[in-house]
């Protein structure tokens, strides 16, 4: 779906972006694309979406040179969700959408209403303008926005921004349906947490550069520690104790009452991120 | 394309209607509308040059009825004192020698020729009435054309650039990079809008205030020239809103336009204020092609509207990489 060459971009003589990205991203995947901020994400996407001109390297998408594919054919089959809901604050949801919409072919539109639905969007705001809406509300419309053509390819930046942990949920449900039905997701985040659930691969990208590109699980497995901490009560006392795997095939190798909690030691996404690239994601 | 255009068009309506942007024009329809016949043309009645003739050896012999015969050259100081457009005529000397007591330079020559002429009406001086229009029709025609103008040029650009700040602080723009539209129809759809609002507004600003019977006559060559001004000023306004952060920035932007822009324009056309250089002043040739129209005086040199055409096109080009550039931006 996505094939990117030692991509290089440079806002200026002095402000060199991006230093030779290497990606693909496959059909049906969810790829996750992780940096902190001015790392290259947006830069990266933007150049995918057709929005930046003047690249180095080789781009494609849906098989196409970028160059050349940033037709209306192109963007009837993207979908684009920008990292803040950019939308009229005088229309209501519905107006919005309906507008939003009515660039594409009909026959390519889902059921405004229907997304909205699905979305878990209050259906008594559905003709209020938007400027009543709270931030959550607004990130509903956008992605009702982002899907309502739908497309092939659908652009994700930072999805679950300013959504309250069940909205979150929902959102990673939604991303998991939509790859369920063949729909490509290069999602752009710095949420752990999201990349970790969702992504089938992640890049990590630091300073215009990936540093590294792979399963999430892979990523933690590469750098497991082999070591859990077992929490258990002995003769009335709570202890924990920390032991290499191997050690527990032959079964708990130490006297205990009760066993409270076992806990691997194995590392988080975001410390893998710390590891390849030196810095933290916020 | 055409069901794009219509989209875009449909929504800029209502952002204009939610901006409005349609109260504030009627609202300046009606002002000036209140100012013309309530005030201009009441209060700003131009009176006929009165000339004065002091002739003690009885010199002239064909002067005219609408000159007034004074005995002394005190009662003619006297005269002129009190009447500020007076002309005077000392002839004691043998030959006629004018006196002004007010007035410019450009004026002045105009009411020494006129009292020349009350001289000579055996020569065939007598003043010709030029046209049909009358001095009340005439007051109209040129307030209406300076409001008509000031409307455009203010409140117009003014009017576009309120619209695109509030897209541009929602960030909506950015949103139409991903959109399967040709990005010049947001440009042409946007300019569309205020254009037909000042079409609207230059035909209720010429019935409301010439008349509708001389209105009519005189509306497709006005409408004409008012498209051209409306477009380079909605084209400039789209391309100030774009470069510039804010609308303060803006505010200051339109400033420098009206300081240096329109003002030389006014004064040129309407003062006795010399300035050799205005002719390739392009909003002066505009403004008087609008005056003209008004007069029932079309502008037929092609090379005038070829070099609108060409402005016109040179502003579209200008603006589109701003466009560009403001749908890249970044949150």
């Amino acid at each position: 779906m996505i094939e990117v060459k030692d991509l290089t971009f440079s806002y200026g003589k002095d402000k060199q972006a991006l230093h030779g990205l290497n990606f693909t991203v496959g059909d049906g995947e969810i790829f996750g694309f992780l940096g902190p901020n001015g790392s290259g994400k947006s830069t990266t996407q933007k150049i995918l979406t057709g929005i930046l001109k003047g690249h180095g390297g080789k781009v494609s998408v849906f098989g196409q040179d970028i160059a050349a594919a940033h037709t209306q054919d192109f963007f009837q089959k993207i979908g684009v969700l920008f990292e803040f809901p950019y939308l009229y604050a005088n229309l209501s949801a519905i107006d919005n959408l309906r507008y939003f919409s009515s660039f594409y072919p009909a026959g390519q539109l889902r059921d405004i209403e229907e997304v909205l639905e699905k979305l878990e969007f209050k259906s008594d705001f559905l003709r209020k303008p938007v400027s009543s809406y709270s931030k959550g509300m607004r990130q509903r419309v956008s992605m009702a926005r982002a899907l309502v053509s739908n497309p092939k390819l659908l652009f994700l930046d930072e999805p679950t921004s300013g959504l309250d942990p069940s909205g979150a949920v929902l959102f990673r449900r939604i991303i998991e349906e939509e790859r369920g039905k063949g729909t490509t997701v290069f999602l752009t985040t710095h949420n752990m947490m999201d990349a970790d659930l969702l992504c089938d691969r992640v890049a990590f990208i630091s300073n215009g550069n990936i540093a590294a590109l792979d399963t999430p699980q892979k990523l933690k497995e590469k750098n497991r520690d082999q070591r859990v901490t077992i929490s258990y009560l002995y003769q009335g006392k709570r202890e924990e104790k920390t032991i290499e795997i191997p050690e527990l095939e032959a079964g708990i190798p130490f006297l205990h009452d009760e066993i409270i909690s076992i806990h691997s030691e194995e590392p988080t996404l975001e410390d893998m991120f710390i590891q390849y690239t030196g810095r933290g994601l916020s | 394309m055409w069901k794009d255009f219509c989209s875009l068009f449909k929504k800029d309506c209502q952002m204009m209607i939610a901006g409005k942007f349609f109260l504030l024009a009627l609202g300046s329809l009606l002002l000036y509308t209140l100012f013309i016949n309530f005030g201009y043309v009441r209060f700003m009645k131009a009176e006929l040059y009165h000339v004065y003739l002091y002739d003690p050896q009885g010199t002239q012999q064909q002067v005219s009825d609408l000159v007034y015969p004074v005995t002394s050259l005190e009662e003619l100081d006297k005269i002129l004192v009190a009447d500020a457009t007076g002309v005077g005529i000392d002839v004691s000397s043998g030959t006629p020698d004018i006196i002004l007591y007010y007035g410019s330079e450009k004026v002045d020559r105009h009411r020494a020729d006129y009292a020349y002429s009350l001289l000579h009406t055996d020569r065939g001086y007598e003043a010709k009435t030029v046209g049909t229009n009358t001095p009340e029709l005439k007051q109209r025609k040129e307030i209406s054309c300076e409001l008509l103008f000031i409307e455009i040029v203010a409140v117009g650009f003014l009017g576009i650039a309120s619209v695109l700040f509030k897209e541009k602080q929602m960030g909506v723009i950015r949103v139409h990079a991903v959109l399967p539209l040709k990005k010049s129809l947001f440009i042409l759809s946007k300019i569309t809008v205020f254009l037909l609002s000042d079409l609207v507004f230059a035909s209720l600003m010429t019935i409301c205030n010439v008349g509708f019977t001389s209105a009519i006559h005189i509306l497709p060559a006005v409408l004409v020239q008012t498209a051209i001004l409306s477009v380079i000023m909605a084209l400039a306004g789209f391309g100030c809103t774009m470069l510039l952060n804010d609308f303060k920035q803006f505010s200051l932007a339109y400033l420098v336009i009206a300081v240096f822009a329109a003002a030389p324009v006014f004064l040129a056309a309407n003062t006795s204020i010399k300035m050799a250089w205005i002719g390739w002043h392009p909003f002066y040739q505009i403004y008087m092609a609008l005056k003209n129209a008004y007069f029932g005086i079309s502008v037929t040199t092609p090379v005038y509207y070829l070099c609108s055409a060409c402005g016109i096109v040179v502003l579209f080009l200008m603006i589109q990489p701003a466009f560009r550039r403001e749908m890249g931006k970044e949150g």
